[in-house]
């Protein structure tokens, strides 16, 4: 089980969504994936595309205005 | 440091695979879990955190919840100048945490509301809680349209003008919906795109929109209107290209190319994991009386997920705030009637009086002599019935001024009505250890 960092501070809309689902297809079932993000639109349509797509979300708010999306790939 | 990141292993151990059912979920005690991180929640939060109960509040993603997805709020009292949604939010988030609310940004999976301890589990933890306090609102509606979920996340439909008008400066874009928030986010639109085609259901010239909304669209030349249409489907490659509308009168399909497709036709609510254990409307919005209750104790519901009127940020500030201060009143009271009224040290004397009634209030100072000459056996409590109703519902019974309970190690075994002084004694003789003479 890896983890694996995201680094998409300063992008927005589609941006983080976009790299974010292309990186967690490269991942393995059980791999962890954080993306990081600093725009609030991301914070709408990641973790929403994550859960709809089955996997496992929490989120932790760095700073204001700054997340890290969790995502554990369950399938 | 930060140990977030460590979960898989963290519970798991270096080398031994446990299955993902298996993993243990750490278990945290709280007063009050809010579930949901709207205006409502929010709120129910900062009345909470402010009467120094510890709270927790969950939100699946953003905080601030469905406001944040307006543009601009011109309707909220306190701003003249009217405040975008999610800095209005951010005011209110700031707040709670000031009143030291503690946040988790993950979405519950169930919940458990039996007995006097609620279960609120997330995919990694069981919160504990005294009382629950649900705000999980609502969520935009989809059409169903064939295709729909193909083009939903950032491919071409949006539900959000405020984070997706920027990325279609001088593009054409497509609104689906006639109420308040197609009409005036599909204006804010057209600041950016060079042309807004709106499908409305209605025919020519009839929106759900109000007035003023309405006449400003009208006469807005970027503006386009398509009566009498819904969408059939929407087709394109990767990204959206054309939406399909259908005119409802003749049948005819129309294919509009755009380049994206905001639509706006109303809410669902987030009730799924409440099914079966609170009472909901036929539409899914949960059922509560004016002060938030549910009808299961300590769990009450706030904001847009109940059933009611109208659905705003200004109402929703209102209900949490009736909610948090609820809560927080069933946890005094639960915890009066658990330590005090059905104290377990010794034998115990509730009396039930109403302040409104005088010969059940003029009995208070016998109830006190008596409890006197016990000296340490006996402990009187008093209830109000005229202030203290719930108190007198946890008894679970419904009993006129004047009644007293006898209760044993916490139990209650004997109710009378009997309120002279030589039953009483004769009463407590029976049930003390060391009877004694009747005092005058």
């Amino acid at each position: 089980m890896q983890e694996v960092m995201l680094d998409c501070l300063g992008e927005a809309c589609p941006i983080p969504l976009v790299k974010a689902q292309k990186k967690l297809e490269e991942l393995a079932v059980g791999d962890v994936l954080i993306v990081q993000i600093d725009h609030s639109c991301a914070m709408k349509n990641l973790p929403e595309w994550a859960r709809e797509a089955g996997h496992n979300v929490e989120i932790e708010e760095v700073d204001d205005g700054e997340w890290e999306v969790v995502i554990e790939k369950v399938k | 440091m930060r140990k977030l990141h460590m979960w898989p292993s963290e519970t798991c151990g270096a080398v031994q695979i446990i299955g993902r059912d298996m993993r243990e979920k750490k278990v945290e005690q709280y007063d009050v879990v809010i579930i949901g991180g709207g205006a409502s929640g929010l709120t129910a939060a900062i009345y909470c955190g402010r009467a120094r109960l510890n709270t927790l509040l969950i939100e699946k993603s953003l905080m601030g919840g469905l406001a944040t997805y307006t543009n601009e709020i011109e309707n909220y009292p306190g701003f003249p100048e009217g405040i975008g949604g999610l800095a209005l939010m951010e005011l209110f988030h700031k707040q709670a945490k000031k009143f030291d609310v503690k946040f988790k940004l993950t979405d519950v999976k169930s919940v458990d509301f039996e007995g006097d301890v609620k279960k609120v589990e997330t995919f990694r933890n069981i919160f504990e809680c005294k009382a629950v306090i649900v705000g999980s609102g609502g969520r935009p509606r989809t059409t169903g349209a064939t295709n729909e979920e193909k083009y939903l996340f950032d491919k071409g439909i949006s539900f959000c003008a405020t984070c997706d008008a920027a990325a279609n400066t001088d593009k054409t874009v497509m609104v689906i919906g006639s109420g308040d928030a197609a009409i005036e986010e599909g204006m804010f639109l057209t600041r950016f795109a060079k042309k807004v085609i709106v499908s409305v259901i209605h025919d020519v010239g009839k929106m759900d929109a109000n007035e003023i909304a309405r006449e400003q669209a009208l006469g807005n030349p970027k503006m386009e209107f398509m009566w009498n249409t819904v969408v059939d489907s929407f087709e394109g490659g990767e990204q959206l290209e054309t939406v399909n509308l259908k005119n409802l009168k003749t049948g005819e399909i129309l294919p509009v190319v755009v380049d994206s497709c905001f639509e706006f036709i109303g809410y669902e609510p987030n009730t799924e994991i409440f099914k079966e254990k609170l009472n909901m409307s036929k539409r899914d919005y949960i059922i509560t009386n004016e002060v938030m209750e549910t009808g299961v104790p300590g769990v009450y519901a706030c904001g847009d997920v109940r059933e009611k009127e109208l659905k705003q940020i200004s109402t929703a500030v209102g209900d949490g705030a009736i909610a948090g201060v609820e809560a927080e009143k069933y946890i005094a009271e639960t915890e009066v009637f658990a330590n005090q009224i059905m104290q377990k040290e010794r034998i115990g004397m509730i009396y039930v009086y109403s302040a409104i009634d005088a010969p059940s209030r003029e009995m208070l100072p016998m109830m006190q002599e008596i409890e006197a000459a016990y000296g340490d056996q006996v402990k009187l409590s008093v209830i109000d019935q005229y202030k203290g109703q719930r108190l007198c519902d946890r008894l679970a019974c419904d009993v006129d001024p004047m009644t007293i309970f006898y209760t044993e190690d916490g139990e209650v075994v004997e109710i009378s009505s009997e309120c002279d002084r030589p039953s009483i004694f004769d009463m407590l003789n029976k049930l003390v250890a060391k009877p004694i003479e009747q005092t005058a």
